[in-house]
């Protein structure tokens, strides 16, 4: 079998996955204590008022007829409109997640690019003390909460040295920018590097610990004896052979990671006053603000699916032994 | 002068316990255009002795004394630039592992052509093509296929391309760490006969390092009998098999099949090779030898020239006398320390 009809069997189980998902969602949100059109309606109102906004939502259909109701407007990326501001959900999540992407993104790239190298180093130098201090840092940075060390770093140099800003994601009163705009602008970066650099380094002990071992196993291969037989510099059977080889793992590992850390925004920006879809997400279920809620659920769950999606793909880019059938 | 010389090389390995004598005072020669083999069991430090020459010893590996002469020039002198550009152009390697000597992720012809533009970096992109066309034909693999994956190949073809690999660069020795033993016995004689053929074609020399003693029949001209990291004995290959002198080589000979023998029964040596982070001191074969007096256990044998045979045994000359008239018999093998432990062994159970 090909590329292509693995191409497609694979989509054919992402829509699968995404339907299950979205049936998980509808019924946990319904499920939940408390009842949300308190939030909508106040008991001041008239009965009949008070049905009329109900009924305007679609909240006194049945709940299967709201079920489908709820499925087709996945399809056309519809998630309703928030209890709380009224605003389409689409909006809602259009305005926070380029925040998490970006924070996430910078933090995963860091942490990625550090962690792989130092790994490779780690496993090339086994026994030095290069070694045993990478180890200790991984697994520092493994076992530590992210929101610990946030507040940590919050306290030390925002609080204390006060070289960090203590919160959000521009200073109050920068004017409007445009998001590109924004995101290049020294006030921004400032705001980045914190939450950025305690996210990277948490991220950074995984691929770290999964690459050094890998090289370890590589090392011991017959080939890197071959390779150093060819008279090959020891920086080309590092990288070009050892490391190339030892980087399979990572790709599935990176693609899930990524999911998660997409997912997982929550703890760091709650910390650092994120205006993330994580945090976002967090408040939208304290309202019980079921679209909002429904709507950022889904786009997690999307990121995490679809990368692994991507990272099944990559490996057969990465691995020639891999075939699709 | 010979294309390579080896003197009183040791070799050890850094253990926990103390070096470990991989390698223990061997000295051989090689000719140009000769075929070498080193036969003996695991861990007699045959593998070491390869590593050491090629210079590609793991890290706890040292070379504690010894030199290794290759057309004049010492390689344990050597910085690792020097030795680099000596590595592949003029020692190349077929290496142990049919299945695992090529990188999974590469084209064959990616990691020829490698091998290539390290040696030679003027060589254009078609005179490499060429080359791997040519040892690809050489070998006896389609040259279409270079561009196949390792995994594509079958056992037989990855240790062809192997081969081809490793006469890339039309290198004066090749050390060939158990060529074959990944291969069964048919695709064995057939790549066995590629490189002797080949080799008649290049001149290039061969050091065969084995543990199948048909593989040397086959492809040798001298061979080395090794044990616990010493040279037992060394000879013409017909020597070695057929009159041999040290009584390690004549157990040895007993120990393997022979085809115009019906219902021989196969002997076998009692007892193992010694420790090398510590071992005995007089001759290493000496527990397990049914000649051994307290002589052997007390001092190291020296070289006794045996007509074309050198052996490393104190009784070299008595064995027509002493060992050649009873080595078929198996009593003769029980009369060692290590049976009589053995025995004892088994009588406590």
């Amino acid at each position: 079998m090909g590329k292509a009809s693995f191409v497609v069997r694979r989509s054919l189980q992402l829509v699968v996955t995404f339907w299950a998902v979205g049936t998980v969602l509808f019924g946990l949100f319904r499920l939940m204590p408390g009842d949300p059109t308190s939030y909508i309606v106040s008991s001041s109102m008239t009965p009949e008022a008070r049905q009329a906004i109900i009924a305007s939502y679609g909240l006194n259909e049945p709940m299967h007829i709201q079920y489908i109701k709820f499925l087709q407007n996945i399809v056309v990326l519809d998630f309703g409109q928030s209890f709380h501001s009224n605003a389409p959900v689409s909006e809602v999540i259009a305005t926070y997640l380029p925040n998490t992407l970006v924070l996430m993104l910078t933090a995963f790239v860091l942490a990625y690019a550090a962690g792989i190298t130092l790994g490779v180093l780690s496993g090339w130098y086994r026994g030095s003390r290069f070694e045993r201090t990478a180890v200790i840092v991984a697994l520092v940075a493994r076992s530590v909460p992210t929101f610990y060390v946030g507040l940590l770093v919050l306290w030390i140099f925002g609080a204390g040295f006060g070289v960090i800003p203590m919160s959000g994601m521009t200073s109050a009163g920068t004017a409007n920018l445009s998001f590109f705009a924004m995101i290049t602008s020294v006030d921004f970066l400032q705001h980045l590097a914190a939450p950025a650099l305690v996210l990277a380094y948490y991220f950074m002990g995984y691929p770290l610990l999964i690459m050094r071992s890998s090289m370890l196993e590589v090392l011991s291969e017959d080939f890197i004896d071959v390779c150093r037989a060819k008279g090959l510099k020891e920086r080309t059977i590092m990288f070009k052979h050892a490391a190339r080889n030892a980087l399979l793992p990572i790709v599935t590992a990176a693609a899930i990671a990524l999911g998660y850390a997409v997912g997982g925004s929550v703890l760091i920006e709650t910390v650092f006053a994120w205006p993330g879809i994580g945090r976002e997400m967090v408040r939208a279920v304290l309202r019980r603000d079921f679209p909002v809620a429904q709507g950022t659920f889904m786009v997690l769950a999307a990121t995490i699916i679809i990368l692994n999606f991507i990272a099944d793909l990559a490996y057969g880019y990465l691995d020639p032994r891999v075939t699709y059938d | 002068m010979s294309l390579l010389e080896v003197e009183d090389l040791e070799v050890y390995y850094e253990t926990e316990q103390g070096p470990a004598q991989a390698v223990d005072g061997v000295s051989f020669e090689l000719e140009e255009g000769e075929n070498l083999g080193i036969v003996g069991e695991s861990g007699c430090g045959k593998t070491t002795l390869a590593k050491s020459i090629i210079g590609i010893l793991p890290d706890a590996g040292y070379i504690n004394a010894g030199s290794i002469n290759f057309k004049g020039d010492d390689l344990t002198e050597m910085n690792g630039a020097q030795r680099r550009r000596l590595k592949w152009e003029e020692i190349s390697m077929i290496a142990q592992s049919a299945m695992n000597s090529l990188d999974p992720v590469y084209t064959i012809r990616e990691q020829i052509v490698e091998a290539i533009e390290t040696h030679r970096p003027g060589t254009g992109r078609v005179e490499s093509n060429e080359i791997v066309t040519e040892m690809f034909e050489l070998v006896g693999l389609d040259p279409e296929r270079a561009d196949d994956y390792p995994h594509q190949f079958s056992g037989g073809m990855r240790q062809r391309a192997m081969i081809a690999m490793s006469l890339a660069l039309d290198p004066s020795l090749v050390l060939a760490d158990e060529p074959t033993t990944a291969l069964d016995v048919i695709m064995q004689d057939q790549i066995l006969k590629r490189i002797s053929q080949i080799q008649d074609e290049i001149n290039s020399s061969m050091l065969v390092i084995t543990h199948d003693v048909s593989v040397v029949a086959e492809t040798c001209d001298r061979v080395i009998v090794m044990y616990a990291g010493q040279i037992a004995e060394e000879g013409p290959v017909e020597d070695i098999f057929n009159n041999p002198y040290h009584p390690y080589s004549i157990g040895l000979k007993r120990a393997f099949p022979n085809i115009r023998m019906e219902n021989q029964d196969l002997l076998s040596i009692a007892g193992y090779p010694p420790e090398l982070i510590d071992p005995p001191e007089g001759c290493r074969f000496a527990e397990r030898c049914p000649m051994a007096t307290d002589r052997c256990r007390e001092e190291v044998p020296s070289e006794h020239e045996m007509g074309d045979l050198r052996t490393y045994c104190h009784y070299a000359e008595d064995i027509d006398q002493e060992l050649r008239p009873y080595a078929d018999d198996p009593e003769t093998w029980e009369n060692t320390v290590a049976a009589k432990n053995a025995g004892a062994q088994a009588g406590d159970d």
